[in-house]
């Protein structure tokens, strides 16, 4: 009898020399927790790649390639993972490869009416099968062709490629979802994110944690500034980010009093830059309490006025941990790009206050020196206030 | 807590929640179409309830349609209005202040080839008369007005309007929104010269869920919903006791309060606006409004914030327009009224009822002072 399986391609992992085993075992890990909600699965390891069957009969997930989609995109949503395909699995010789592929190309049809050319691939790892990979090509094309009248074969450019494996069991599938690539979440160490509401941080924490980057995140709330509804927005990118990174605290920072402070204490051209280096310190301490070595920022370059070179370093000079800012030199399109393919675009631009847009000046400071900021603070406590921001109703939630 | 957010919902009052638990729970659950002995009563039951909405409303039982909502009841009039009236002509002649269910409609009309004519209203609301009286003439069919607007509190000069109908175009009919003046204003339908009107039980201390529609009599309208003909085939739909029950009880309770809600609310309105005035405030609502809304902008700061700082205090309010700073959304009814942006960005919404109190008041601009010290934030 023949049941679905799912067929996942690893990418990048594979050109890992000796560390290689330490990403394959996080990667499997990344892909249990995954699908933690998907009913009972095997996962397990083949020749480099990675096979996925359902433990029980009658798991829905399994049962037709409509259903299976979900359960694939949620395979390709975790990193490391290069492509998966829905595979068709059976017992027996080559008359049963033939009408299961038969089979196969029907349900592809009905899905791809306008599937009008392909070819058969095969790879043979029972070599005690009595047909070599050229035999079982030229037999298995020879069988659809004259089943589907519609259909020719192109071996440079077909509609789609049909692949039979035969191996202890015999395997065929075609097409295949593209997964988002990158290292398995984990190999690297952690890092905390600067989550905001808008469209470019998640993106930058999507960016660092398909190179392998656990994440956690801070968010700065300003009741009654910004809204219950504006933190539940962070929450819910939050969770998006996470499809991909996995488990995440998210921590969120009460920021009233001190962003009141700053306002009535230092020149308003300055507020922003002020207000990104009590940000960058509070997170830091926050980070380093968490074991996480890095902080990450969805800055780019120019793209607002404290994200200018002068900005950017006198905000960069309160914090000893590496600040990486992965969209540092990405064009706002590109991450627009990126933001909707992680499904984060759609709540990024939910219209809420955020704790950046009250507080800004009519016109900031785009190049502001150090003697700048030495005047702008002059009047602000900044370690109580970075205190405050760590200890005082600082709330976790766990995503 | 003090709730100021009238406008927007209230809460049903014990004569309400009293009827809709008997129905409920006695021998009234009966369907009022069945033919049987417990049918009979509830189908009794139902007809007192229309009778009690008609006598407050000084129309005929037979006129009025029980629906879901106000919105439903504007989506019927105008929609089946046309639908019923194909060869009346296709013009309407309203403004861009109506509620959303209104212009939503009539966006659809003109979708479908029909004419709107928007008149302009004044600062104070109201509509532009002498434009208004350009506008008519005698291919008109249908003028959409709203009693009170649900934003200003702006109350329309019903009568002006009436009279210049009858005199431009005798043969249209008259539509009027009156979910935010019902239990406030007198409506006595008998004599307003309307042709439909919709009310909404949940913003008169009745619940959410139903809503009236006044039709009169010699007026056709198709239904929009189809089947078993009840409510004389104008509403298909097994009819709801508890629901048409608390309409009546919500409508007799606000009628019998009326004068006098009106007069204890005129103070607290007056109060409020000296008191806020006083403190920089601007006033959006004109002089001449329903006292029931106060529309007012507060200096430094942004309407979603002034929301979140009373809140803070258990004190609700509206900002009815979804401001962000990202899409600088304002209201498009102050727009409309020519507010400036800076002010419409800083408004809210205070919308009171019959059980406001002057302490209530009192205790809000206590609230507004505390705000101010501790939140105003003036960056330049």
């Amino acid at each position: 009898m023949a049941t679905n399986v799912i067929l996942a391609r690893m990418g990048e992992v594979t050109l890992k020399g000796l560390n290689r085993g330490r990403f394959e075992a996080q990667l499997m890990n990344n892909l249990r927790y995954r699908l933690r909600s998907f009913g009972k699965v095997s996962i397990f390891q083949s020749q480099s790649r990675i096979w996925i069957e359902a433990k029980e009969e009658g798991n829905p997930y399994f049962e037709s390639e409509e259903s299976a989609k979900e359960l694939m995109t949620a395979v390709t949503q975790v990193f490391g993972i290069v492509s998966v395909s829905l595979a068709c699995k059976f017992n027996g010789d080559i008359n049963d490869i033939d009408s299961n592929a038969a089979e196969y190309v029907k349900n592809l049809l009905e899905s791809n009416p306008s599937y009008k050319t392909f070819k058969v691939e095969c790879k043979r790892g029972n070599k005690k099968f009595p047909m070599n990979s050229p035999m079982i090509c030229e037999e298995v094309g020879a069988y659809i062709l004259e089943h589907y009248e519609g259909l020719s074969v192109d071996v440079h450019n077909p509609d789609f490629i049909l692949h039979v494996e035969v191996r202890e069991e015999n395997y065929v599938y075609a097409g295949k979802m593209m997964g988002h690539r990158g290292l398995p979440v984990g190999t690297a160490g952690k890092g905390m994110l600067l989550l905001s509401g808008g469209i470019d941080s998640p993106v930058a924490g999507y960016m660092m944690a398909s190179r392998g980057m656990p994440i956690d995140a801070v968010y700065f709330h300003s009741y009654p500034y910004t809204s219950e509804q504006a933190k539940q927005k962070v929450v819910d990118l939050a969770k998006i980010v996470s499809r991909f990174s996995g488990r995440m605290n998210l921590y969120v920072v009460d920021f009233t009093k001190i962003q009141l402070d700053m306002v009535k204490n230092s020149p308003h051209d300055m507020l922003t830059i002020v207000m990104r280096r009590v940000m960058l310190q509070i997170a830091e301490q926050i980070a380093k309490k968490n074991d996480c070595k890095c902080l990450i920022t969805g800055e780019s370059l120019g793209q607002v006025a404290s994200q200018t070179l002068e900005a950017i370093s006198i905000t960069n000079e309160v914090v000893d941990m590496p600040i990486l800012r992965p969209l540092i030199g990405m064009d706002k399109e590109a991450t627009v790009r990126i933001s909707r393919d992680i499904g984060a675009f759609e709540t990024s631009i939910l219209p809420f206050e955020d704790c950046c847009t009250i507080f800004v000046a009519k016109h900031p400071k785009t190049h502001p020196k150090h003697v700048d900021i030495e005047e702008a603070e002059k009047n602000l406590d900044i370690e109580a206030m970075v205190k405050q921001g760590v200890e005082e109703n600082l709330e976790v939630i766990k995503i | 807590m003090i709730y100021f957010d009238n406008s927007a919902t209230t809460k049903p009052c014990d004569e309400v929640v009293r009827v809709i638990n008997e129905d409920l729970t006695g021998d009234l659950w009966g369907n009022p179409g069945s033919l049987h002995k417990l049918g009979m009563k509830s189908s009794k039951a139902y007809d007192d309830a229309l009778a009690d909405c008609a006598k407050v409303l000084n129309c005929s039982a037979q006129e009025l349609i029980f629906t879901s909502c106000g919105t439903e009841s504007a989506n019927t009039a105008i929609q089946g209005f046309f639908k019923a009236n194909p060869r009346l002509g296709k013009t309407v002649i309203s403004t861009r202040t109506e509620h959303k269910c209104t212009l939503e409609t009539l966006a659809q009309l003109e979708k479908q080839g029909y004419e709107v004519r928007y008149v302009d209203v004044l600062r104070d609301g109201k509509p532009d008369l002498d434009k208004l009286r350009s506008m008519i003439d005698d291919t008109v069919a249908l003028l959409c007005f709203t009693h009170v607007n649900n934003e200003s509190g702006s109350v329309l000069p019903l009568e002006q309007i009436i009279s210049l109908k009858k005199e431009l175009c005798p043969s249209a009919a008259v539509y009027l929104d009156c979910v935010q003046s019902l239990g406030k204003l007198p409506i006595d339908l008998k004599y307003m010269g309307v042709d439909m009107a919709s009310f909404s039980g949940h913003k008169i201390h009745g619940i959410k869920g139903v809503g009236l529609l006044y039709i009169k009599k010699g007026i056709r309208v198709s239904p929009m919903i189809l089947g078993g003909g009840q409510q004389d085939g104008m509403r298909s739909g097994t009819q709801s006791l508890p629901l048409a029950a608390s309409m009546a009880v919500a409508m007799t309770e606000a009628d019998k309060e009326r004068k006098a809600a009106y007069e204890r609310v005129s103070e607290i309105n007056a109060y409020l606006r000296e008191q806020l005035s006083a403190r920089g405030a601007t006033i959006n609502s004109p002089e001449d409004g329903l006292p029931f809304v106060l529309n007012v902008a507060f200096r430094n700061f942004q309407s979603e914030t002034m929301l979140h700082c009373l809140e803070i205090y258990d004190i609700f309010i509206s900002t009815v327009s979804a401001c962000s700073s990202k899409s600088k959304k304002t209201s498009y009814v102050l727009e409309a009224m020519g507010i400036d942006r800076s002010v419409s960005s800083n408004s809210v919404r205070l919308s009171f009822s019959r059980y406001n109190t002057m302490e209530e008041a009192q205790a809000f601009v206590k609230a507004i002072d505390e705000i101010y010290e501790l939140y105003e934030v003036k960056v330049r």
